[in-house]
């Protein structure tokens, strides 16, 4: 990793990066959007989401059907499926619309993968919602959605899989909420590849993963609120990276979680997992994130840190900044440039224009708040760090040097500076098998109210509005 | 998906080929009397443009094997090392491999894939994994792609050769680079150095083998199968990674030089699980998983 790092300086140094400036000095609207889709309720969507006669089937299994999966693929757009307690070793495939699936009890009705299974359930299709379940043991993910528009996950617990706990790939307008993960290697909830993703994360506990949450590419109206985020590796940690389309990450709004302990030193671990360790919310490499009304305590490393994210061997650079409000619809159909291999060989994602205010920090190893990158001007960058409570800083008066209003009332950035290569360079403790891993077997969740005779509820009216301007600093949980 | 638009025109990467031209520094010690190419690929890039599944195998083992070329004589070929069914020897056919263990993250991939042994000063170099992807070929219409058909074999790459192949058939290259090179580059500790081949994508509809393994198969073009190879099936692209950083020293193929790099696949999948993944990722025109450099630790 020193190498890395010191190589990664040289040639920064001799492609003489550093000038680079940051593009133009428009103030960036990080206001969060408030006004998703007003919801809860049904929109006659429950009945019969289908172009057909109306009443939506209710298919039962086993009752009705011997799985899950003939269940689903006998069911037409707007019904339910409904399974009963019990253990279920299938992976499902969902490729009908606007259907609801839902656990009778989530802690009694287990999708078990056995260490031989990919995924607990998969879905391909447009507006479907997964409801009160657990999924363990799967070889890649707990619960998938790609490349639908519409997805729901409620009062879901995913276990011990091989990848991501619960996992949105390419997918928009989504509501995850009451989800306990625990114990992959990756994250334990992930976003990927959406700009604007338009999705709900909340009510989640995410602990003994490899990272709480990680989003990739991800962002635009993309709100994580409510939630718990704990020994993990590394809490939440938005990020960017050219392997897959839509970079850069940006735009996540955190508000309002619990965030500590995330040092945990015995949970499964991808590389990334291990590089971002000790960390509470690492933003890495990703942009014009909202960091608001936190309570973050307990790392080894950092509590909020923003950090470089340095991609060796990438399939592109940067885009323009003026290119970061395009959509992803559209920026995915842009051609790959003509670009020398030398190029690629290193790209590096700073993190540009977050906002980090009221927040409340403490116990961190390196600082409570943190800012570093390899180009020395870190004021070019356009973080900012407004009324946070804390004890450290790094760089020494963080606040003062980038505030987010009004102008700096200090300058010296060199004092105190987060030493990145220290950063990397220390070591961490190895990762685990996921299969073998101490993750403590989840005590019961809180299971879905009126399982049994709710209506189903396709995915085709999320997300869920959020008040976020309602949402206070979490206390400190009991026994902290 | 319009994917012509993210092809390279032929006049460019004409360009590439001859102004991204590197010192022929080939380290096998044989002759390098041609030059080494280093180009992006044809098809490479960020993945989530087009619809793909992928499949992660380990190592299985190391066998001077080859149930293709050399059915039934063990010890016959050159050093391979062997990823997806844990069963494959010099006398496995597609049905003998059905149901046997597999490396391979989905158990129902149970189809042998192998590629020559790399040689780091005469040593084979353990690798770390593999990696199979299934897409479309090059701007073929994903809807068209059939699956597999059950005991098809095949091979891809020229195991003979001894200057650069295209690159786009057979190459090295750093963990998810999208730049591809005759001969090993490079790499750094986090995109360690791998090989890559790409199997033809248009099969005869016909025939399971033939006589040189080969001319069942052929490679689409500009987004069309050749009427003589009329069916668009998967292209396969095998890619298999090795802890090799650093100056690329010593290396070798088992079957040659740098430059000999080929792969063989014997299609033995659970045939209804593969039809599924071909139908609801490649035809359904979803991203059923990518790779990342960001490997498990």
């Amino acid at each position: 990793m020193t190498r890395t790092a010191h190589r990664t300086l040289a040639v920064l140094l001799a492609l003489g990066l550093f000038a680079a400036a940051c593009g133009d000095d428009d103030t960036t609207d990080t206001s969060p959007t408030t006004e998703a889709p007003a919801g809860g309720e049904d929109e006659g969507n429950g009945e019969g989401g289908g172009e057909g006669d109306g009443e939506a089937a209710t298919h039962r299994v086993p009752g009705d059907f011997d799985t899950i999966q003939a269940a689903v693929d006998a069911a037409a757009p707007g019904d339910l499926v409904l399974i009963e307690p019990g253990t279920y070793e299938e992976a499902v495939d969902v490729t009908i619309e606007d259907l609801t699936i839902r656990g009778l009890d989530r802690n009694e009705v287990v999708l078990d993968g056995g260490f031989e299974l990919e995924n607990g359930i998969r879905v391909l299709a447009d507006g479907v919602a997964v409801e009160n379940m657990t999924a363990q043991n799967y070889t890649t993910n707990g619960f998938f959605w790609t490349g639908v528009t519409g997805y729901r996950g409620s009062y879901l617990t995913a276990y011990r899989n091989g990848d991501y706990g619960v996992y949105a790939f390419d997918s928009v307008k989504g509501q995850l909420e009451h989800i306990y993960a625990s114990g992959s290697p990756d994250a334990g909830v992930y976003i990927g590849q959406c700009y604007p993703c338009e999705t709900v994360i909340t009510d989640v506990i995410s602990e003994y993963n490899g990272l709480g949450y990680s989003g990739t590419n991800s962002g635009g109206d993309l709100l994580i609120v409510n939630s718990t985020w704990r020994f993990n590796r590394a809490g939440i940690v938005p990020n960017s990276g050219s392997y897959e389309l839509c970079y850069p990450g940006r735009e996540t709004t955190i508000v309002g979680n619990t965030v500590h302990g995330n040092s945990q030193p015995d949970t499964p671990a991808i590389d990334v997992a291990l590089l971002a360790m000790g960390n509470g919310i690492l933003v890495a490499g990703s942009n014009r994130n909202v960091i608001e009304r936190n309570l973050v305590f307990d790392h080894e490393r950092t509590g909020i840190g923003l950090v470089p994210f340095p991609e060796e061997e990438a399939n592109d650079v940067v885009p323009p900044e003026e290119d970061w409000d395009r959509p992803c619809e559209e920026t995915r159909n842009d051609p790959l440039p003509d670009l020398d291999p030398e190029a690629l060989a290193l790209v590096l994602w700073d993190p540009v224009g977050n906002s980090i205010t009221g927040n409340v920090v403490s116990g961190s190893g390196l600082g409570d708040l943190a800012l570093g990158s390899l180009q020395p001007d870190l004021a070019s960058l356009r973080n900012c760090f407004s009324g946070n409570t804390f004890e450290t800083t790094a760089p020494e008066q963080l606040e003062a040097l980038a505030p987010c209003e009004g102008d700096p009332t200090a300058t010296d950035w060199s004092a105190g500076a987060l030493d990145l290569g220290a950063l990397i360079a220390s070591e961490r403790p190895p990762a685990v098998d996921y299969e073998e891993a101490p993750t403590p077997e989840p005590a019961d969740q809180p299971t879905m109210p009126d399982a049994e005779t709710a209506p189903a509820q396709p995915a085709t009216n999320v997300p869920f509005s959020v008040d976020l301007a309602a949402i206070e600093v979490p206390e400190r949980p009991e026994g902290t | 998906m319009t994917r012509a638009a993210i092809r390279w025109s032929r006049p460019l990467r004409a360009a590439l080929l001859v102004g991204v031209v590197v010192v022929a520094a080939c380290s096998s010690g044989e002759g390098a009397t041609v030059q080494a190419i280093t180009a992006r690929g044809a098809d490479t890039g960020p993945q989530g443009r087009v619809p793909q599944f992928k499949v992660e195998c380990g190592w299985s083992h190391s066998a001077s094997d080859d149930p293709i070329v050399h059915p039934g004589k063990p010890g016959r070929a050159h050093l391979h090392d062997f990823f997806g069914s844990t069963a494959t020897d010099a006398g496995s056919t597609p049905s003998s491999l059905l149901d046997t263990e597999t490396t391979c993250q989905n158990r129902n991939d149970t189809a042998a894939y192998w590629a020559p042994a790399v040689l780091r000063d005469g040593e084979p170099v353990e690798p770390t994994g593999s990696v199979a992807y299934y897409r479309p070929g090059p701007g073929v219409d994903p809807a068209s792609v059939a699956p597999f058909p059950a005991g098809l074999l095949v091979i891809a790459g020229d195991q003979t050769a001894t200057e650069p192949q295209s690159v786009d058939v057979a190459a090295w290259h750093c963990g998810a680079s999208p730049i591809l090179h005759s001969d090993p580059p490079s790499c750094p500790d986090t995109a360690p150095l791998g090989v890559r081949v790409a199997f033809p994508d248009c099969w005869d509809g016909e025939r399971l083998d033939s006589e040189d393994h080969q001319s069942h198969m052929a490679y689409s073009d500009d987004g069309a199968c050749p009427d003589d190879h009329p069916v668009a099936v998967p292209q396969l692209v095998f890619e298999v990674r090795y802890p090799v950083t650093g100056e690329p020293t010593g290396l070798a193929l088992a079957s040659g030089g740098v430059r000999s790099m080929h792969a063989d696949f014997v299609q033995a999948w659970d045939q209804a699980a593969l039809e599924r993944e071909v139908r609801t990722c490649i035809n359904g025109g979803k991203v059923c998983g990518v790779v990342s450099n960001r490997a498990t630790g």
